[in-house]
Order: structure tokens, then C-alpha cells, then sequence
């Protein structure tokens, strides 16, 4: 066994002040990502995955518990510590593209490296080559709106791999795709995976998008109800095991 | 209900209101302030020797107004911006639309008249206040200044409830012909910046012409006379735009080559600047005219300020005279301690002042000679009795005598002669003190002492550098007042459009440093990419309205006798002290809007 990527350890996350009225959004998640590990999240609305989400990727505060990315904790970061963990060790995708929308694709995707002056010399070579493995060369040089939905969530990709993080988060990346360009980031997804090494978190509530993953927890009530290995199982046949898991998990 | 659904929208907006709210009380309150000078016709006349004075004005109030309706257009624009969604909603679970086309005019309306109303109310303060701060420290003598003048405040409640029915009708219209779900996803769209270098090329080649004839215009007033004013504020401000036109776009390309363009945020802040190139360029050409406007009036107020004293020492070498001082007269000729004192013995009667030329001969008098045309290129000069007698500048002394001897000929006649004379001989005190601008409180006290004894004083027959300078101080008083207010108006003017501009902003931004924070951007690195943005916006207009300014001077070279150019290094530090903390008022507000 390998030293695990990322170590979730008795996460609980509590919204409200004490002596008001509470709400316990996560109860208690423990899990850990494995080196290259390509994971799902899944639940219904209001089962507590975004918050989880939030919390892995330095985006919001647990109440107790640990979160650990190549060994470092990281609910304790702060100020230019957290700036720049989030700048080097993770990358995000948003369903809402998250694209700065007054600048261009390259300019975009360049933007982490900017950020750690990295010489402009070095800049365009990365970017170019994440584009051209993404297959995003040719729009370099477009703005958002000028692109399409599907394009525009692999620039956000190109963007989140640029500086080559430890851990890659996806939060419902094809929710604001069309069944075609879902397929195609999904299949990049998994291409990156297994080329880059890199791990990847992907939080939806979509059994296809969840076909793509190595292993599916499903989590309900703040808990981690269920997990589902997808082991040596066709892609078809893993789809048709969440389905019926799904079925069973929501009832 | 709907009603009670719109006002629910505006509590929950109060903060945004809030900016607009303030942005439209100062420019109703400033264009108040203006016109409460501007509809005075009475102080216009009493206060100016300048007979254009009037006319010039009369362009301030239509520079003004052009000046309003286009902040007034960007209030509308952010109030529709802040209610789009909420109409939207409101077409969605099926309001009619005759009953919100009712709400908007009424919403429009109701945020116009009463933010004007106030501002009148703040405007009679601000004039108030500024009015007595300036008459009192630069001791000023105003006739028929008014800070409530009932002309001025229908003027401005007329102008703004006119553009706000026109506004309200343009909300109405936009509102209502667009459909609900474009009202709902009404989000920016960007300005992909685009060189098109022969467009660009004619746009600052006529950009440049126009500059170029307004600052000729400006030199050549003489020539043109009122026509010049006009035709300079025409072209200036058409010619400003065009300029800012052309290389705003090619300045941010040409910026985001350079690799310092690409370090840390600034490609992001250039790509945030050329995003909003379209909106920024009419706004920027506007605060730089304000720009020059204010510094300008500022500059020249402070120029016939410094004159005065100016004029004064060219005039006299004493600051007054006292013909037989009495003990208190004396106690304070003492107290202010002068550099320069002299006592002669004189006899007078009908026709001359007898002086004994020994004394001249022992204690010359001092005369000042002007060298040139121009009043303020003189030396002084040590003269004896026979030198004296001959000079043209003898008058000098005259008026230095008592107010009814100040066109009575001084003779200077031998120690014989002069005891002969039966009449009665008395003595003249004259002295200078070594700066008369620090004496003044002192001076006056002194002329009130002689006053009691000499009652013409009173008319102005004060002579001496003290009594010069009462009189041009008396003839340049509403000339610097008006300059000074004017230039306070403007900068706060431009003050409130370039914040108001900016912070309008502010809103869409939000999510793009949220962005930024997620893709691993410090909090520091943040702060500075603002603190960049918005400098640029400052200094561009700046620069712009300074350069203006340097050739707007020339104007002023027909009415001010020193250059205007003289001493305008203070009037330029007080003012970038001024646009500096405005600046740092705007970084903070939008710090605290943008990043929480």
C-alpha cells in the first residue's frame, strides 16, 4: 500500500452558531485518495457533497477533524500559505467554467503560473502544451464568450493542470454540458488521469459522469453511506452497478 | 404588493443605494454651489472688473449641465443594472407590464427629486461653509455673496427632475421591451480590444487637431475674445476623447507585450482595463477636462492671491505713514517692529508740505522705480532731497501724508527757509515692516488708531503698501474667491464621478477576485492588482488635465499682470495632495466591496 494522496480523517462540519439552531452538514467523513486515483462523490441534493468539497479543497473550514494533501494539513492554512497551496498543489473545475471572462484562453491558463512570476519564456511552452494535450490550441487566442460550453470547461482544465497539482477537484465539471461534450471532458478526464498521474476528485450527482471513476463513495446525510469499487468492470457495466446502487442507496 | 416587493428589493440593496444615492446628492450639491455664483448677478457684478465675466459663467453652467447629464446617464445605468434582475423576476411570476413600467418611473423619479433636494440643502451648507473659509483666511472683501440663492436652487431642481423624467423614461422603455429572461442573465459582455490602426490612426490625428486649436484658442484670446472660451472647451473636450480613444486600446497592447505586463496580476489588470475600454474613455476625457477645470480655477485664485502683496511692494516702499503719532499710535508702530523707519519735520499749508531737506539728505527716502511696462518688475531706490524733488516717483511720499494732503506737493527747503514758515510744524512717521503679509492684523489696528484723527482713511485715501493692498486686495477679492470655490467645486465634482465610476464597477468584479482567490492569488497580490487598476485611472486624466492647464493658462495672461505661470507649483501640490487622498478614499471602499 502507498502512501495515500490525500487523508480525510473524522470530518465535521457544523453550520450555526452554538446556542442557536444547528445544522450538522457532515457528520464524520473519513476516507483517503490514492496516488493517481481517479474517485467520485455522489448524492443527492443537500447530502453534504459540496460542503465535503469545500472543505478538501481549502475552500471553507471544517468544524473538527483533518484534512492531509501530500502530508500537509490543510484546514489550518492561511494568508499566502493557502495562496500558494492552492496555487501549487490543486487545481479546480467548477461547473460554471469559472473563467475570468476579460481575458484570453492563453491568458487564463497562464494565470497560476503568472501568479508565481514565473519568466513569460517558460509560460508559453506550459501552456501550449497543456492546450495541445487538451486539444485547445487553436482557441489560444479567443475570449470566453467566444467559446463553447465544452471548450470552455477544458480551459478550465488547462488552467487546473498548469501547474501540475497533486490533486485535481471537479465540482459537477459537466453539469452545464451537452451529452456530447460531457463525454468528450470525461474522456480527457480520464486521459489525464492515467498520462498525468494526477488524482482526481469529482463530486456529481450524475451516474454517467460517475462511470468514468476508479471507486464511488456515496454519501448521505453528511455520512459516507456506501462505497463501490469499479475494479475490472466495462465502463457500460460499472454504470449499470451505480444505477442499480443508486436505486437502492436512495430508497 | 408589487410595490411592497420593490421596496423589499431596495432595502435589500441599501448599500448600492447607498453610492448612487451619494453620487447624485454631491453633483446636485456642486451644480447648486456653481449656480449659486453663476445666477448671482448682482455678486458678479460687484466682485469683477472683468465684464466677460458674465459669459464665462454662462459656459461653466453649460459645460456643467453636459457634465451632469452624462453622470446622470451613468447613475441610470447602474440603478437599471441593479434592478434588472429584480424586474425580470417580477415578468416572470407575471406581473403586468404597465404596473412595472409605474414602478420604475416612480422608482427613478423618487431617487432623482429626492437625492436633488438634499443635495441643495448640502450645497447651501458646502457654499456656506467654503464661502466664509475662504473670506476668512485669505481675507477676502465680498459684495452681495449670497449661499442661498433662490434662482440657483430652482435652477438645479429644474435641470434634475428633467433628466431624471428623461431617465425614468428610458428605464421604462429598456425595461419593458426587453424580454424577462434577457433581464434575468443580463451579464457584461466584453469588448474584445481591437487594433484598427487606420481608424485609430485618423482618430488621433483629429484628436490631436482639435487639442491643437482649442490650446490656440486658448493663447489668442485677445484675438478671438468670447468666441475663443467656447470654441476651446468644444474642441479641448471632443479632442480629449478621440485621444483617449486611439491609445487607451493600443497603450494596454502594447503594455501587456512588455514582460513586466505578464508578471503577477498585471496581465489580468490591463485585460480588466481594456475590458472596460468603451465605458472608461468617455468617463476619462470628462475627469481630465474636470481635471484641468479645477486645477486651473485653483491655480488662478492662488495667482491673484499671491499678486496682491505683489502689487502692493511695487507700489510703496513704506506700508504707511503717521503724522503726529500719538503714544499709543507709537506703542504700535513699535510692536511691529519695523525695518525700516523714518521721522521727518514738516510745515504745511494750502498749497505744498514743506519738508527740511537736511533730514532727506540725512535719512533718504526710499522710492520704488518700475523698470518695465509691467507692474511688478521694479528696485528700490535710496533718495536724497535734490534727487527726490526731481522724481517722477515723488508721489510716493504724498500719499504717505495725511488723506487730505495726499495730492499736496512736498517742497524741500533749506534750514532758513523753513523757520521762517509761521505755520505750526508737525512730524511724519513713515516705516516698512519686514513682511506685510505677516503684519496685516497689526496694520489694520494701526489704521484703525489713525482713523479716529483722520477720517478720510476711511474712503480709501490709506496710502502706503498697506493702503495699496487693501485696494487691489478689494478689486481681486471676488476674482480669487471665485476662482478658489470654483476649483473646490470642480475637483469634488470630479471627485464623485471618478469614485462614482469606478466603485459602479466595483459589483461585477467581485466574482473575478473570488476567481482569483480559488486559483491561489495572495491577498496581497490581490491588493495591488486593484491598487493598479484604479491608478491608472487616475493618473491617465491627470496627466492629461495637467498638460491642459499649462496651455488653459494663457487665457489669464490678459487679466493677471504677473505670469500666471509664476508660483504654480503650490496650487499643483495642494491639488495632487487633494486627488492622492481621493485616490486612496476610492482603493479602500472598492478593497472593502471587492475582497471583504
Amino acid at each position: 500500500m502507498t502512501t495515500p494522496i490525500m487523508t480525510v480523517s473524522d470530518l465535521h462540519k457544523t453550520y450555526g452558531k452554538p446556542g442557536t439552531k444547528q445544522y450538522e452538514a457532515l457528520k464524520g467523513i473519513d476516507f483517503d485518495v490514492q496516488p493517481g486515483e481517479f474517485v467520485g462523490i455522489m448524492g443527492a441534493s443537500g447530502s453534504g457533497k459540496t460542503t465535503l468539497l469545500n472543505m478538501l479543497a481549502t475552500l471553507d473550514k471544517p468544524t473538527s477533524g483533518e484534512v492531509t494533501i501530500h502530508q500537509q494539513p490543510i484546514t489550518h492554512l492561511k494568508g499566502n500559505q493557502l495562496a500558494d497551496f492552492r496555487a501549487k498543489e490543486i487545481g479546480f473545475i467548477f461547473q460554471d467554467f469559472n473563467l475570468l471572462e476579460t481575458m484570453t484562453a492563453f491568458e487564463n491558463i497562464a494565470l497560476p503560473l503568472t501568479l508565481q512570476n514565473v519568466a513569460s519564456k517558460k509560460i508559453k511552452p506550459a501552456v501550449e502544451a497543456v492546450a495541445t494535450q487538451l486539444g485547445i490550441a487553436e482557441f489560444l487566442n479567443n475570449y470566453p464568450n467566444e467559446l463553447s460550453g465544452g471548450q470552455k470547461q477544458r480551459v478550465a482544465a488547462a488552467q487546473a493542470l498548469i501547474n501540475e497539482p497533486a490533486m485535481l477537484f471537479g465540482d459537477e465539471p459537466t453539469g452545464a454540458l451537452d451529452s456530447k461534450s460531457a463525454r468528450e471532458l470525461l474522456d480527457l478526464f480520464t486521459k489525464i488521469n492515467q498520462e498525468r498521474a494526477v488524482s482526481i476528485l469529482l463530486v456529481t450527482h450524475d451516474p454517467f459522469s460517475a462511470s468514468y471513476c476508479q471507486r464511488i463513495l456515496f454519501i448521505k446525510d453528511g455520512r459516507i453511506g456506501q462505497e463501490l469499487h469499479r475494479g475490472e468492470q466495462s465502463r457500460a457495466d460499472f454504470y449499470q452497478q451505480i444505477l442499480d446502487n443508486l436505486g437502492t442507496f436512495e430508497q | 404588493m408589487l410595490t411592497k416587493l420593490a421596496m423589499t428589493g431596495f432595502k435589500n440593496r441599501w448599500r448600492d443605494y447607498l453610492v448612487l444615492f451619494s453620487g447624485l446628492i454631491m453633483s446636485s450639491a456642486i451644480f447648486y454651489m456653481f449656480e449659486a455664483l453663476a445666477t448671482n448677478q448682482e455678486f458678479l457684478k460687484q466682485n469683477s472688473s472683468i465684464s466677460m465675466i458674465g459669459i464665462i459663467f454662462q459656459f461653466g453652467a453649460v459645460l456643467l449641465t453636459i457634465i451632469t447629464l452624462v453622470y446622470i446617464s451613468y447613475a441610470n445605468s447602474f440603478l437599471l443594472s441593479m434592478r434588472k434582475r429584480d424586474y425580470g423576476l417580477f415578468m416572470l411570476v407575471g406581473a403586468r407590464k404597465g404596473k412595472i413600467g409605474q414602478l420604475i418611473w416612480l422608482e427613478t423619479l423618487l431617487v432623482g427629486i429626492s437625492a436633488t433636494i438634499v443635495g441643495i440643502i448640502l450645497g447651501t451648507a458646502l457654499t456656506a461653509g467654503i464661502g466664509k473659509l475662504l473670506i476668512n483666511t485669505l481675507d477676502l472683501t465680498l459684495h452681495h455673496f449670497a449661499f442661498w440663492h433662490t434662482p440657483a436652487a430652482i435652477a438645479t431642481l429644474l435641470l434634475y427632475v428633467g433628466l431624471f423624467l428623461l431617465a425614468g423614461l428610458f428605464n421604462l422603455i429598456t425595461l419593458t421591451k426587453t424580454p424577462a429572461l434577457k433581464l434575468l442573465h443580463s451579464n457584461e459582455q466584453p469588448n474584445r480590444p481591437r487594433l484598427k490602426p487606420v481608424r485609430q490612426l485618423i482618430e488621433i490625428i483629429l484628436g490631436l487637431i482639435l487639442v491643437a486649436i482649442g490650446y490656440w484658442a486658448m493663447a489668442n484670446l485677445a484675438l478671438l475674445n468670447i468666441t475663443g472660451i467656447g470654441l476651446a472647451l468644444v474642441t479641448i473636450v471632443l479632442g480629449t476623447y478621440f485621444l483617449f480613444n486611439a491609445i487607451f486600446v493600443w497603450l494596454m497592447l502594447f503594455l501587456k507585450r512588455l514582460s513586466a505586463g505578464q508578471r503577477g496580476l498585471n496581465g489580468f489588470t490591463l485585460s480588466q482595463l481594456s475590458f472596460r475600454i468603451r465605458n472608461y474613455t468617455k468617463m476619462l476625457s470628462i475627469v481630465a477636462m474636470l481635471f484641468a477645470l479645477a486645477l486651473g480655477a485653483i491655480t488662478v485664485g492662488m495667482g491673484f492671491h499671491a499678486q496682491t502683496p505683489l502689487m502692493a511692494n511695487g507700489n510703496s516702499a513704506y506700508d504707511m505713514g503717521v503724522v503726529d503719532a500719538n503714544a499709543t499710535e507709537k506703542r504700535q508702530i513699535a510692536k511691529l517692529k519695523p525695518v525700516k523707519k523714518a521721522t521727518y519735520h514738516f510745515k504745511a499749508d494750502k498749497k505744498a508740505v514743506y519738508y527740511l531737506a537736511s533730514e532727506f539728505d540725512q535719512q533718504p527716502f526710499t522710492i520704488t522705480e518700475m523698470t518695465s511696462q509691467a507692474q511688478l518688475d521694479y528696485h528700490q531706490k535710496a533718495l536724497k532731497s535734490a534727487a527726490l524733488s526731481k522724481s517722477h516717483d515723488l508721489y510716493q511720499l504724498m500719499q504717505l501724508q495725511t488723506s487730505d494732503r495726499q495730492r499736496t506737493a512736498p517742497v524741500f527747503l533749506s534750514a532758513t527757509a523753513y523757520a521762517k514758515l509761521p505755520q505750526k510744524e508737525q512730524q511724519l512717521t513713515i516705516f516698512a515692516t519686514k513682511d506685510l503679509m505677516a503684519n496685516l492684523d497689526g496694520l489694520k489696528d494701526l489704521a484703525t488708531l489713525r482713523q479716529q484723527r483722520d477720517k478720510g482713511i476711511a474712503k480709501g485715501l490709506l496710502g502706503g503698501r498697506y493702503g495699496s493692498y487693501k485696494l487691489v486686495n478689494g478689486m481681486y477679492s471676488g476674482l480669487e474667491f471665485m476662482g478658489l470655490f470654483l476649483g473646490i467645486a470642480f475637483l469634488a465634482m470630479l471627485a464623485s464621478c471618478l469614485m462614482f465610476k469606478i466603485l459602479s464597477g466595483a459589483d461585477a468584479d467581485q466574482h473575478r477576485y473570488v476567481m482569483l482567490d480559488k486559483i491561489g492569488a495572495t491577498q496581497k497580490q490581490r491588493r495591488q492588482a486593484i491598487n493598479k487598476e484604479i491608478a491608472v485611472l487616475f493618473v491617465l486624466p491627470g496627466i492629461v488635465g495637467v498638460i491642459h492647464v499649462l496651455f488653459g493658462l494663457q487665457m489669464f495672461k490678459l487679466m493677471m499682470i504677473a505670469s500666471p505661470y509664476s508660483g504654480i507649483w503650490l496650487p499643483f501640490l495642494i491639488f495632487a495632495g487633494l486627488y492622492l487622498l481621493y485616490y486612496l478614499i476610492t482603493i479602500n471602499i472598492y478593497h472593502r466591496i471587492v475582497l471583504r
